[in-house]
């Protein structure tokens, strides 16, 4: 019962496609998102402040090539790139992983450990060991562009292949969030949600960012707002945790989480841009698509009797072919 | 799981056993990355440590209380002191890095050379962002305290500033 449950949960069938979008829209967000990405900085600051976490403890100390910096963050800017597109697929979303994972992870060996770019790295792990290149890429259209020319025509089923990467990426973002409500927990006890302690937190991050509003300072005043501020966040980002199972939760958490979010931006100023790429995981994609590009496309994927259900738009991997 | 997937269970299965028999290594090794990915992340969140790029987001987890003490570096130049940000005059660090990096030197072994080093450091990283303004005659670190009560506006300056490390251009010049 277990393995089936286990199975029904990471390993649904999914089309080529469904993945393949994750693929596009994921990588080309995060190609948005850290286009302003300059290391070089970092080959200026002295080896005192060098403390390496993680696998960043085998180099020898800080990187000193302000030069070479420069080249690896051109090359994985042009992977994001080309991984979104699907061009040279393999190898490029091999080099967005390890590239992603010593760029982003380098600025955390000073200091402090900023938690923003965590996620952004394991999402571009788990789509480097994925088949997210089996669709929608320029590799598969040249492809398919030699194979047809020689009588034969590419396919791509759906299969449970396509599932789980999603599945995984969607589960390790919601475990942040619930990872931030557990420590809170942990470290603070039920103290945590008081009114004083939130409202030391605002006026706190005063000190350090420069928020876009003064809404932090306002809030602060009201010791009702700080209190149920204080309870909900902790509410809401534990809620992450049972959402993974509860659809109907999963809507409430991540609009709540969205909101916790942008409440911090405006607030305090600080800003987690790259979880962007986490909220896009859970939208429709595939219903996106099939609405832009109803009827001009090859069937990519045979049709599963459960697929979509819910919609009154058919799947767009059979919708050519019952046509 | 979709509300198809609940309708046909049986098939579900079948077609399951089927893809799995047809690629049992890929199979097994998307079982083995998906069990690893969650071992790892569901450790870093029970014990509270950091395996980058998995942590467990300890961010704003703690008790404050009323009075925050942090550290702030002040620029001295021929009209006075002044304040000095992360972001904006010792880039690539921010404000929250710097501080806390400074922290942890400060209380390490050799805390004192350590500092000394860094500020000379943090000058040479502050001349390359003003190359055309006034150089600094001097950095200096001080800890700062606040009493954060509702209507603290951030800039204001702070109740109490302790001297902790200096670093004199001559020094920065001088310096590794």
């Amino acid at each position: 019962m277990m393995v089936r449950n286990w199975q029904r949960y990471w390993l649904t069938p999914a089309t080529a496609e469904h993945l393949a979008l994750v693929r596009a829209i994921g990588y080309g967000l995060l190609f948005l998102i850290y286009l302003p990405l300059d290391d070089r900085g970092w080959t200026q600051v002295s080896p005192v402040f060098w403390m390496p976490i993680s696998a960043f403890r085998f180099l020898s100390g800080p990187p000193g090539n302000a030069a070479l910096i420069g080249v690896l963050q051109i090359l994985w800017k042009i992977s994001l790139l080309t991984s979104a597109i699907g061009l040279v697929s393999r190898a490029s979303m091999a080099t967005a992983a390890a590239l992603g994972f010593f760029l982003l992870g380098l600025p955390n060996c000073f200091g402090k450990i900023h938690h923003l770019d965590g996620f952004p790295v394991l999402l571009l792990t788990i789509l480097a060991l994925s088949r997210c290149s089996d669709a929608l890429t320029v590799d598969g259209a040249l492809r398919s562009n030699r194979e047809m020319r020689r009588g034969r025509q590419a396919r791509t089923g759906a299969s449970w292949q396509y599932r789980w990467p999603v599945r995984l990426a969607q589960t390790l973002f919601l475990l942040v969030f619930f990872a931030a409500g557990y420590a809170k927990l942990r470290n603070g006890g039920l103290a945590w949600m008081t009114a004083a302690n939130m409202r030391s937190i605002w006026l706190g991050e005063l000190l350090t960012h420069t928020p876009p509003t003064a809404l932090g300072g306002l809030l602060a005043k009201s010791t009702w707002l700080s209190q149920f501020a204080a309870v909900a966040t902790v509410i809401v980002e534990l809620s992450a945790l049972p959402a993974l199972f509860v659809r109907r939760l999963r809507v409430l958490t991540l609009v709540g989480l969205f909101a916790m979010q942008v409440f911090i931006a405006l607030m305090l100023g600080v800003y987690f841009t790259p979880h962007l790429v986490g909220y896009a995981l859970f939208l429709p994609w595939e219903r996106y698509y099939g609405f832009l590009w109803p009827l001009s496309r090859p069937p990519l994927a045979p049709c599963f009797p459960w697929w979509s259900p819910s919609t009154t738009r058919r799947p767009i991997s059979n919708r050519f072919s019952q046509r | 799981m979709t509300w198809g997937a609940r309708q046909s269970g049986g098939q579900f299965a079948q077609v399951i056993e089927m893809e799995g028999k047809k690629n049992c290594v890929g199979w097994r090794l998307a079982n083995l990355a998906i069990l690893g990915f969650l071992a790892v992340a569901c450790i870093d969140i029970l014990t509270g440590l950091e395996h980058w790029p998995f942590g467990s987001y300890p961010m704003y987890s703690l008790l404050y209380s009323e009075q925050r003490s942090w550290l702030r570096l002040y620029g001295v130049t021929d009209r006075g002191e002044i304040l000095l940000r992360g972001e904006r005059d010792f880039a690539p660090f921010d404000e929250a890095r710097l501080v806390m990096a400074l922290e942890r030197l400060e209380s390490a072994h050799g805390g004192k050379q350590k500092l000394d080093e860094a500020l000379r450091n943090l000058m040479r990283l502050y001349d390359r962002r003003h190359a055309h303004s006034v150089p600094l005659r001097a950095l200096r670190l001080y800890a700062v305290r606040w009493v954060l009560r509702p209507g603290f506006e951030g800039p204001q300056p702070p109740q109490e500033r302790i001297l902790v490390a200096q670093a004199t251009r001559d020094d920065a010049e001088a310096g590794p």
